[in-house]
C-alpha cells in the first residue's frame, strides 16, 4: 500500500476541522429554520462536488446533476414506502441506482465533447425535468409511482439521526465521506488516469488508458454523490417537489461549481452556501433573494475574467502567499 | 521485427501515406522527411489514432491494426508525442506509473520498475516534482522513462529534440541509444535533427510527400542524391 495514499494534506485538515467545527457547534447555535437550510446546504454540498470534480479531473460540463439528485430522492422515496429498509440502505441504493444512471448518460455523452457534451447532459436533465413534473415524487401511494393526494406518512430518518439536529451532523459526515471518496480515487489508479485523459485523450490511450471506462467511471461517481445528496435531502424534507430539481437548477449548480473552484473541496462548499444560505440570508436582511441571481452574476464572470480556479483557488492562493511570507520572515 | 507493408492513409484529397512498406529490424531505427512528408500520419497508424485505407502493421506475429489503441500500448507499443504530454498535476513518478497502471504486477514491483527507469533517465532525483514545475527537458527524460517501463516492444519518438539545445539533444540521443540494451525494445524515432538521426539510428527510412524515397543503413541513405534532393530547400542535410 501507498504511504501517500493516507497522507493529510494542509487542505484535507482544514476540511476536517471545518466538518468536526460545523458538526459540534453548528447545529447548537442554529434555529430550526437554518438547520434545515444548512442541512439543505449539505446535501448539495455533496451534490456539487460530483459536478464539480467532473469538471476540474477531466474537463467535462455535466449539466444533469441536480436532477440527477431528483433521480436519487425518487428512488430513496420509493424505496421507503415501498419496503422496511433503514435509511442507510435505501439511500446506497438510490445512491447505486444514480451511479447507473450516469453510466446510461455517459453513453451518448461520451461520443461528444465541450459543449456538444454540456449540451446532451443539458437535454437529460430536460427530460428529467419533464418526468419529475409527470410523475411527481412517491409519497405514500399505491402502485409504481406511489404519489397520492394530501401528505401520506413521513419518510424514514436513520435512526441515529431522528431529530433535526442530529440529521445536520450526519449530512455533514455524509459530505465528508463523499469528499475522501473522491479525494482517494484522485490519488489512485483512475486520478492519474484522469489527469492523463484531461491533458490528452491520445496521451491517455497511447499511455495504455482505457479513455471509455474512465469517462464513464467519472459519470458514475458524479452521479453515485448526486443519487446520495438527493436521497439526504429527501430524508431532510420528508418530500420531494419537482421544482427542486429543474434542468436551469442544473445549470445554475454547474455555475456556481465554477464560481466556488471546481478543484478544490472548498469551492463545493462555497458553492452550496452561495446556493441555498445566500438568498434566505439576504431574506433575513430585508433585501429581495431575487438579488442572489445578480451576485451569483457578477460571481460567474468574476471567475471566467479573473480567476479561473474561483473563489477557493483565490483563498488558497492567498493562503499560500501568506505563508510563503511569513518563511520568508522567519529566515 | 516490425514490419509496415503497402500503409496507404488519405485525408480527403490529401494522400497522406501512399503504399508505404518498411521492415525494420534494427533497435534504432529513424523515420525522416520534409515537413508533411506523412511521418506523424505513420506514427498515428501504429498507435491506432489513424485508421489506414489499406495495408498492415505486424511484429512478433501480432497484427497490431486489430488493436485498439490502448491494447497496443498493453502489448507494448509506447509513444512520446511531438509536445511531451505530461499530466501537469500529477508528480514525475505517478506521470510514469500510469503506464503500467492496468498491468497485474504487484504494486512493489510497479514502483521498483518506475524508480529504476527514472534513475536511467536520470530523474530520480526529481521524482515527487510535480508535472506543472518541470522544464521542457525534465520533461522529455520524464517521457523517456515512460516509454521505457512495462516491457515496451516498440518505442516512437515524434522530434523528441524539437526545441532542445545541442547538449541537450545529445545526451537524449544517448539515451534513446540505451533504451534496447535496458528493455529490449526497438524504437523509432522521427526528427529533423539530421545528426542526432545519424548518431543514433542504424537504419532509416525517409518519407516524402507521403512515398517511401529511400530505406537502408542510416548513412547510406543520408548520402543518396534522392533524399538530398527530397530536402534540398527545405532542411539542409
Ligand atoms: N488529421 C488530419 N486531417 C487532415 N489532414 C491531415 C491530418 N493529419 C495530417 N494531415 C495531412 O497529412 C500530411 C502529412 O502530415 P504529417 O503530420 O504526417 O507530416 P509530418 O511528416 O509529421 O510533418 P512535420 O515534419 O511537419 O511534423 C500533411 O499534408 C497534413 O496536412
Ligand atoms: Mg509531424
Amino acid at each position: 500500500m501507498d504511504r501517500s495514499l493516507f497522507r493529510i494534506t494542509r487542505s484535507g485538515w482544514a476540511g476536517l476541522a471545518l466538518a468536526a467545527f460545523a458538526i459540534v457547534i453548528l447545529p447548537s447555535i442554529s434555529s430550526r429554520f437554518w438547520l434545515s437550510v444548512f442541512t439543505s446546504a449539505g446535501c448539495f454540498t455533496i451534490a456539487i462536488a460530483g459536478v464539480a470534480f467532473m469538471y476540474a479531473r477531466l474537463g467535462m460540463v455535466s449539466l444533469t446533476q441536480v436532477g440527477l439528485m431528483g433521480v436519487g430522492g425518487w428512488v430513496a422515496l420509493r424505496l421507503n414506502y415501498a419496503f422496511d429498509f433503514p435509511f442507510e440502505v435505501n439511500m446506497a441504493l438510490a445512491a447505486l441506482t444514480t451511479m447507473v444512471f450516469g453510466w446510461i448518460l455517459a453513453l451518448p455523452a461520451l461520443r461528444m465533447r465541450g459543449l456538444y457534451l454540456a449540451l446532451v447532459t443539458l437535454m437529460a436533465a430536460g427530460g428529467l425535468e419533464i418526468i419529475f413534473a409527470t410523475f411527481q415524487f412517491p409519497n405514500g401511494g399505491d402502485g409504481f409511482w406511489g404519489v397520492q393526494t394530501g401528505s401520506g406518512e413521513a419518510f424514514r430518518r436513520p435512526w441515529i439521526a431522528q431529530s433535526p439536529e442530529a440529521y445536520l451532523r450526519y449530512v455533514i459526515a455524509c459530505a465528508v465521506l463523499g469528499f475522501l471518496l473522491i479525494e482517494l480515487h484522485r490519488r489512485l489508479q483512475p486520478g492519474r488516469a484522469w489527469a492523463l485523459i484531461r491533458r490528452s485523450e491520445a496521451a491517455a490511450m497511447a499511455a495504455g488508458v482505457n479513455v471509455t471506462l474512465y469517462k464513464t467511471w467519472a459519470f458514475g461517481i458524479a452521479g453515485l454523490l448526486g443519487g446520495g445528496a438527493g436521497a439526504l435531502l429527501a430524508g431532510s424534507l420528508g418530500l420531494l417537489d419537482d421544482g427542486t430539481f429543474r434542468a436551469s437548477e442544473s445549470v445554475l449548480v454547474f455555475a456556481l461549481a465554477v464560481v466556488g473552484g471546481a478543484r478544490y473541496w472548498q469551492g463545493a462548499v462555497v458553492a452550496a452556501l452561495l446556493y441555498k444560505v445566500l438568498p434566505p440570508l439576504l431574506n433575513n436582511w430585508g433585501v429581495d433573494a431575487d438579488l442572489a441571481y445578480i451576485i451569483f452574476g457578477a460571481g460567474l464572470l468574476h471567475a471566467v475574467i479573473t480567476a479561473p480556479d474561483g473563489i477557493a483557488g483565490q483563498i488558497m492562493g492567498a493562503v499560500k502567499g501568506l505563508s510563503r511570507r511569513k518563511e520568508r520572515a522567519d529566515a | 521485427m516490425l514490419e509496415i507493408s503497402s500503409i496507404t492513409v488519405r485525408f480527403g484529397g490529401v494522400v497522406a501515406l501512399n503504399d508505404v512498406s518498411a521492415r525494420f529490424d534494427k533497435p534504432v531505427n529513424g523515420i525522416i522527411g520534409p515537413n508533411g512528408a506523412g511521418k506523424t500520419t505513420l506514427m498515428n497508424v501504429l498507435s491506432g489514432f489513424v485508421q489506414p485505407s489499406g495495408g498492415s502493421v505486424s511484429r512478433d506475429g501480432q497484427d497490431l491494426l486489430r488493436l485498439a489503441p490502448h491494447r497496443r500500448a498493453h502489448w507494448g507499443l509506447r509513444r512520446s508525442f511531438q509536445k511531451e504530454e505530461i499530466a501537469d498535476d500529477l508528480t514525475v513518478f505517478e506521470n510514469v506509473l500510469v503506464q503500467i497502471d492496468n498491468s497485474r504486477t504487484p504494486m512493489a514491483e510497479k514502483r521498483a520498475e518506475v524508480e529504476r527507469m527514472l534513475d536511467l533517465v536520470g530523474m530520480a532525483g526529481r521524482a515527487g516534482k510535480i508535472g506543472a514545475d518541470l522544464s521542457g527537458f525534465e520533461r522529455r527524460l520524464t517521457d523517456v522513462a515512460k516509454c521505457m517501463v512495462g516491457k515496451p516492444r516498440v518505442v516512437m519518438f515524434d522530434e523528441p529534440a524539437g526545441g532542445m539545445s545541442v547538449d541537450e539533444s545529445r545526451e537524449l540521443g544517448a539515451l534513446i541509444r540505451r533504451i534496447h540494451a535496458a528493455t529490449g525494445a526497438q524504437t523509432l524515432v522521427i526528427d529533423h535533427d539530421v545528426e542526432l538521426i545519424r548518431e543514433v539510428c542504424e537504419d532509416t527510412l525517409v518519407l516524402d510527400f507521403g512515398r517511401r524515397i529511400a530505406f537502408g543503413p542510416t548513412a547510406d541513405v543520408l548520402a543518396d542524391p534522392k533524399v538530398k534532393a527530397a530536402y534540398l530547400g527545405t532542411e539542409e542535410v
